[in-house]
């Protein structure tokens, strides 16, 4: 009788919390940058002090010694703008770039505890990314973009390449 | 919250109901008891056949408390030899899911068919039941996805709003099996109250073009994508036809099955000698 007690007991607390209830899916992707040397356009290179910072919003972070990016995009508008400044610690050699990406959203069902997610697709080129100069210019340190996939369906492969 | 309650009612339904057994068989035991020694000089025993049919208490009551929930279900079977029975559900719901991330109603109505064995030996004239069964249920249903929301790990460019969607999926199906162990006891003439605990595994399904059949009426919650559980309780009348008399011999034809095989094979090997 004690051990139906205790098995039944055991069934409450565990019956609370399923492998269901648990979003584990990989859901809506962020757009990944990978960076590029120009001069050897087949060897990947560190970005120094990247500031990137979302339109409208505060700074996504500040990058450093890394090759790779991920931007989240707004799951709200076909548009996301960022700004990116490179050598940001530096009060003379800093350059900001705008990069402007303009796309189409789907949301898809991924499971009942995920709901929904957005997939995106850039528009086509030349129009899926764009890029601006900073408003008080100074030149672009970003010197070719190569969109790799318009797909955006998942973080596992690189969208877009970026040449400096 | 909600989930507790449900949980301690259908908990203390079940726990009456086991009273209500105990009670039943104390009872009626010992005058049987006695009858049957009284009239030691009865030749053969009766056994009523017949048909019950009855609702799933359960469901009805869900349908008052719960303000999302709306479910009937009519349960019938029909005793085909002395253990055998044929069992049917056959029921309607419309249920709302609000879970974290998706919240949708869904609509339909569901048979299911099949069998229960009666493993309860019982005393005397009693008709108790104690059942192990099989099932194989078919569900015609509709979804409706009310509203969802988008799952953004990343949510930079603010938190993602609830999206009212209103999309109905119409003509969806889905077949499964379900193992049924339950119990009936007859608590007044011909009136009985059981319960049964259902484990349900999906066969077929169509699923709805982006979305996915999280709840199917009478498979319940799917779990995995494949799984359910189940449980009604339930208040049946039997409805007696006629009455078979028990063989005395079977039981003893049971017990000496083995020793009847050998005395067969020992006399095809004689045969086979002569």
């Amino acid at each position: 009788m004690k051990k139906i007690v205790l098995l039944l007991l055991l069934t409450i607390t565990f019956s609370g919390c399923e492998k269901d209830d648990i979003c584990a899916e990989e859901t809506t992707p962020r757009l990944v940058l990978e960076f590029y040397d120009i001069s050897n356009p087949s060897n990947l290179k560190n970005v120094l002090n990247l500031k990137v910072t979302g339109e409208g919003q505060t700074e996504l972070g500040t990058y450093n010694g890394v090759n790779k990016v991920e931007l989240p995009l707004d799951i709200t508008n076909d548009i996301t703008k960022y700004s990116l400044i490179l050598n940001s610690a530096s009060s003379t050699g800093a350059n900001e770039d705008f990069l402007q990406f303009n796309y189409t959203r789907q949301n898809v069902f991924v499971s009942r505890a995920c709901g929904y997610k957005t997939i995106f697709e850039l528009n086509a080129t030349p129009n899926g990314v764009i890029k601006t100069d900073s408003t008080s210019p100074d030149g672009f340190w970003i010197q070719d973009i190569n969109i790799v996939t318009t797909n955006i369906e998942t973080e596992n492969e690189t969208h877009i390449k970026i040449y400096f | 919250m909600k989930h507790i309650s449900k949980f301690t009612f259908s908990i203390a339904l079940v726990l009456l109901s086991f009273i209500g057994n105990a009670q039943d068989t104390s009872v009626s035991e010992k005058p049987k008891e006695k009858s049957t020694i009284k009239k030691d000089s009865i030749p053969v025993k009766k056994e009523r056949y017949g048909l019950r049919v009855g609702v799933d208490l359960f469901k009805l009551t869900r349908s008052f408390y719960e303000t999302d929930y709306r479910g009937l279900e009519l349960v019938g079977d029909y005793r085909l030899t002395r253990r055998h029975y044929l069992a049917a559900e056959i029921g309607n719901e419309n249920k709302t899911v609000d879970d974290d991330q998706v919240n949708f109603t869904t609509k339909g109505t569901y048979i299911k068919v099949g069998f229960d064995f009666n493993s309860f030996q019982n005393w005397g004239n009693m008709e108790n039941i104690i059942s192990v069964g099989l099932r194989y249920g078919v569900s015609s249903f509709s979804q409706k996805l009310n509203s969802y929301q988008i799952y953004n790990p990343n949510p930079y460019f603010g938190e993602s709003p609830v999206i009212i969607s209103g999309e109905n999926f119409d003509g969806l199906s889905a077949q499964w099996i379900e193992v049924v162990a339950g119990m009936k006891a007859e608590i007044f003439n011909n009136v009985f109250v059981g319960f049964s605990f259902r484990l349900n595994r999906l066969i077929s399904q169509k699923i709805p073009n982006n979305f996915d059949n999280l709840y199917i009426p009478g498979f319940n919650r799917t779990y995995d994508g494949a799984f359910g559980v189940g449980f009604n309780y339930t208040v049946s009348y039997f409805i007696p036809l006629y009455k078979a008399t028990v063989k005395a011999k079977k039981s003893r034809n049971n017990r000496s099955k083995g020793e009847q095989k050998e005395t067969k094979e020992e006399s095809k090997k004689k045969d086979k000698r002569k």
